[in-house]
């Protein structure tokens, strides 16, 4: 597109603004750093893992789109692309996740580790080494995924060759089953190894639903704005908006069932091993966000969704979407913060900090990534006719 | 010549090409209408019944001598009862899902295949229900499940997921059998129209409660259809997330998981879509219905089994890790001894069964082999018993007290009980064959060019069903 249209005018606008909030707070950060070594740590962790959701959630919709099919899919498609061409950068912002390794994790220190049985006998999953292994082993998987779905996606586009579609599919249908496997055990690593003798088998489809929402909600805000704009507002349609939000309905009750069966396993198990994940995390104010949680993570969207109107109202749709996004970080905060702090609830300056410079980084990086390249995913024709086929 | 929409090339389509309304209720209610029933019917029909006097008997047997006679012992108190009562309500799953959740998705191919889905689930249902029932010891008294106001001022411990079964399953067959008589009511109206004989004309018009396709009717119907698709969407989830809490709510390593609620579901799906093709597999071929029931419908099924097969292989793989990583003795024993203990066989023929062979469906060459498909589907019906029984006897015939381990077998009367359930699922599915439409011929209708819903046009003039498109790859 031009670069005199209003939308690459905003667009250009919300690079350069995101960018410099970005940096103001990383400044701020590193400050941080400084001052409160260990907080700087537990908050990047936390704003990573929050800005890691939309990335790698839009990895695994756009593999499970070439799996399925489905008009709500081309439509987002560019702009998913666009958040997975993140991947490098948040490959990049997960260094000091690695740097600091030491005031994250109980069990990387060896004077903890000799006075714990339990801790001796994970030594062979749970040690600094193997930890970084993994790290780079995730990236490189996801970062490999990204680029080459999108180079064949880009040489679909061009050539329409069946060859390439084909690829697609198989590439995706191993990706995915790579993606769950890797963010799984990366969920572990990164989250759930905080509380080092405490595990749920569900945690990593916890993590995994978690970014499928984050990804529909960004879709839906980013259309939101795209149907503003002149060729936008005569490609996405109504219908594609109400695909979304069944999406995000789906979405918001998995998570609710995936969470709350989990609670309800451990609470009627009521063992020493397990419980204490839930008490640290419904006391000393904690309870106040598992509440917040409860009811605007799942309650009131799950009604808001259930409307067949508000689904259909980009601005209505999007709303709930910008704060279902948001509420997706008290998720994380509540997931990883009380593993920190045993005792009051504790949210410093930095919680805010850290998210938003590495959002700041995120958004900046991917407007640029939006204003690279066409954002729709095949010419005009080819998408009208799409237009005309039945859904799904 | 105008380029195929994108991802969307010419698909196999639902229905093969050249059918008309005609055609369609012809080939369909000839099957029920027709005067001389196959002989194979009456062989099949007769193996199924002798097999259900054997299940009578089993019953007879149970109920005279108690429990005794089947093979639970002190440690593993639930035997074959569960393990066959979670088989067959996991295969009644894909009934579900298939009439309600694909029609809301919007997923024409379901139509032919969602009649006798549905009915393979009301009566996998009431195969599954028969084991709860008899375990209970007195099943004369099994409306003591119930909550009521009664004289002993008991009440049903309301925290156990057991009562929970009471509610979901009864519930679930509820609506089943509501979802598939108000979907046959249309139909009972064609066959009532087209019944020779003075007898069935009366007892399909009654079923079809005066049915006369007015608009008026029509409208009501699809209004009552999607309401009990909604209905019965949650259950699809409710009721394996409730079994799988039979287990999961109590702290016996390798069934205290908090993976089993969607890991169950998902297995429940997966071995509900091996029995539909297993049954679709020889209907359309003894019936001809190749047209109805075409190789997409196949494909896609293949699809979703594969789909649900990994997802049943991440949980083996997330139980067999966290049991090493709690770094608990008991988890990791338990893992262990299904590994290489008393019943390791049964574990490896499960992970091969449920996560080897349908690997294979990666492959469209296989999922485009009848054959291959149909060995496969017994593979998983096979292996997803087996895992059922993995889980139930390897965590209970080995508890916290070395000194009460004990093995369990399943003895000649467990066998026969279950044997005999097969063959009461197998006498009504050929009962319903010969006298229901096994396919909804109203529904087939609108997937002929002209038919009444618009969107499904579209797959009619589709390509012929040779003409894969590439999607359909991996």
């Amino acid at each position: 597109m031009s670069a005199t249209t209003p939308l690459a005018h905003n667009l250009e606008r919300l690079q350069r603004t995101a960018f410099r909030v970005g940096g103001g707070a990383a400044v701020l950060c590193l400050v941080g750093l400084f001052v409160d070594r260990d907080q700087f740590f537990r908050s990047w962790l936390i704003g990573f893992l929050f800005w890691l959701a939309p990335a790698l959630g839009s990895l695994a919709i756009v593999m499970l789109h070439n799996m399925t099919g489905g008009a709500w899919g081309f439509t987002i498609k560019r702009l998913l692309e666009a958040a997975m061409r993140t991947l490098p950068a948040l490959a990049a912002l997960a260094l000091p996740i690695l740097l600091g390794i030491g005031s994250l994790y109980e069990w990387s220190h060896a004077d903890v580790v000799a006075n714990d049985e339990i801790l001796q006998r994970k030594e062979a999953y749970l040690n600094v080494p193997f930890f970084i292994v993994r790290t780079v082993l995730y990236f490189a998987i996801w970062i490999f995924l990204a680029r080459k779905l999108i180079r064949l996606a880009e040489r679909y586009d061009r050539t329409l060759n069946p060859k390439a579609l084909r690829r697609i599919g198989f590439l995706s249908g191993f990706g995915l089953v790579l993606y769950f496997l890797t963010m799984s055990f990366a969920s572990f690593d990164w989250g759930m190894s905080l509380e080092p003798h405490w595990f749920s088998t569900i945690y990593g489809v916890h993590f995994i639903i978690g970014q499928g929402l984050s990804t529909l909600c960004l879709a839906v805000i980013v259309c939101s704005r795209l149907v503003r704009h002149d060729p936008f507002s005569r490609w996405i349609e109504k219908s594609h908006f109400h695909d979304l939000g069944n999406l995000m309905l789906a979405f918001v009750m998995l998570w609710a069932y995936i969470s709350f069966s989990q609670f309800l396993i451990v609470w009627s198990g009521n063992l020493p091993e397990e419980t204490p994940y839930y008490l640290t995390r419904t006391q000393n104010g904690w309870q106040v966000m598992a509440l917040v949680l409860v009811v605007c993570h799942f309650a009131a969207p799950f009604f808001i969704l259930l409307s067949r109107r508000n689904k259909r109202t980009a601005t209505t749709l999007a709303r709930l979407a910008t704060v279902l996004f948001l509420l997706r970080f008290v998720d994380y905060v509540w997931l990883i913060a009380p593993s920190f702090h045993h005792g009051e609830m504790h949210l410093s300056w930095l919680d805010v900090a850290a998210p938003v410079a590495i959002g700041g980084i995120w958004i900046g990086l991917f407007t640029r990534n939006l204003r690279g390249r066409p954002l729709i995913s095949l010419h005009g024709k080819l998408l009208k006719q799409l237009e005309e086929a039945p859904q799904s | 010549m105008q380029p195929a929409p994108p991802k969307e090339p010419a698909r196999p389509a639902v229905i093969a090409p050249g059918h008309t309304h005609a055609s369609i209720t012809d080939k369909i209610t000839s099957i029920v209408l027709r005067r001389h029933t196959p002989r194979g019917w009456f062989v099949g029909f007769g193996i199924a019944f002798a097999l259900v006097m054997v299940l009578l008997t089993s019953i007879t047997m149970l109920l005279l001598k108690g429990t005794g006679i089947w093979g639970l012992n002190v440690p593993v108190g639930w035997g074959f009862a569960i393990i066959n009562f979670v088989w067959w309500i996991g295969i009644g799953h894909a009934g579900t899902l298939i009439s309600a959740i694909l029609l809301l998705f919007r997923q024409d191919w379901r139509t032919s295949i969602n009649r006798f889905a549905e009915a393979m689930t009301l009566f996998a249902v009431a195969c599954a229900g028969v084991f709860p029932l008899l375990h209970v010891g007195r099943p004369w008294l099994a409306y003591w499940l119930v909550p009521y106001p009664n004289t002993m001022a008991l009440w049903p411990q309301f925290r156990s997921p057991l009562l929970w079964d009471v509610f979901a399953v009864s519930t679930y067959a509820t609506v089943s059998a509501m979802f598939w008589y108000v979907g046959l009511i249309p139909d009972f109206a064609t066959l009532r129209d087209g019944a020779k004989s003075k007898v069935f004309r009366v007892i399909y018009g009654m079923l079809a409660l005066g049915w006369r396709g007015a608009a008026r009717h029509w409208e009501r119907y699809e209004t009552a259809y999607l309401l009990l698709a909604g209905l019965a969407t949650p259950l699809v989830v409710s009721v394996h997330t409730v079994v799988s809490l039979d287990f999961a709510v109590s702290v016996i390593p390798g069934w205290h998981a908090t993976i089993f609620p969607p890991y169950f579901v998902a297995g429940a799906i997966y071995s509900g879509f091996a029995m539909v093709m297993t049954l679709a597999i020889p209907l359309r071929k003894v019936y001809g219905l190749q047209d109805f029931i075409t190789m997409r419908h196949l494909q896609n099924m293949a699809k979703v089994i594969l789909a649900t097969g990994l997802i049943v292989a991440y949980g083996y793989t997330m139980e067999a890790f966290f049991a090493w990583y709690s770094a608990n003795d008991y988890e990791r024993g338990m893992a262990w001894n299904r590994m290489v203990g008393p019943y390791a066989p049964f574990y490896w023929a499960l992970i091969v069964s449920n996560v080897i062979v349908p690997q294979f469906l990666w492959l469209k060459k296989v999922r485009s082999s009848v054959v291959a498909l149909f060995v496969i589907c017994l593979v998983v019906n096979v292996g997803m018993w087996l895992e059922r029984f993995v889980i139930v006897v390897t965590s209970l015939s080995r508890d916290f007290l070395p000194s009460s381990w004990d093995t369990y077998s399943g003895t000649i009367w467990d066998w026969s009980l279950f044997i005999g359930t097969m063959g009461l699922f197998a006498a009504l599915l050929f009962l319903f064959i010969r006298f229901l439409p096994m396919i909804s011929i109203f529904e087939m209708r609108t997937l002929v060019p002209g038919g009444e819903a618009a969107p499904h046009d579209k797959d009619a003039d589709a390509a012929p069903v040779d003409g894969a498109g590439p999607e359909e790859q991996a």
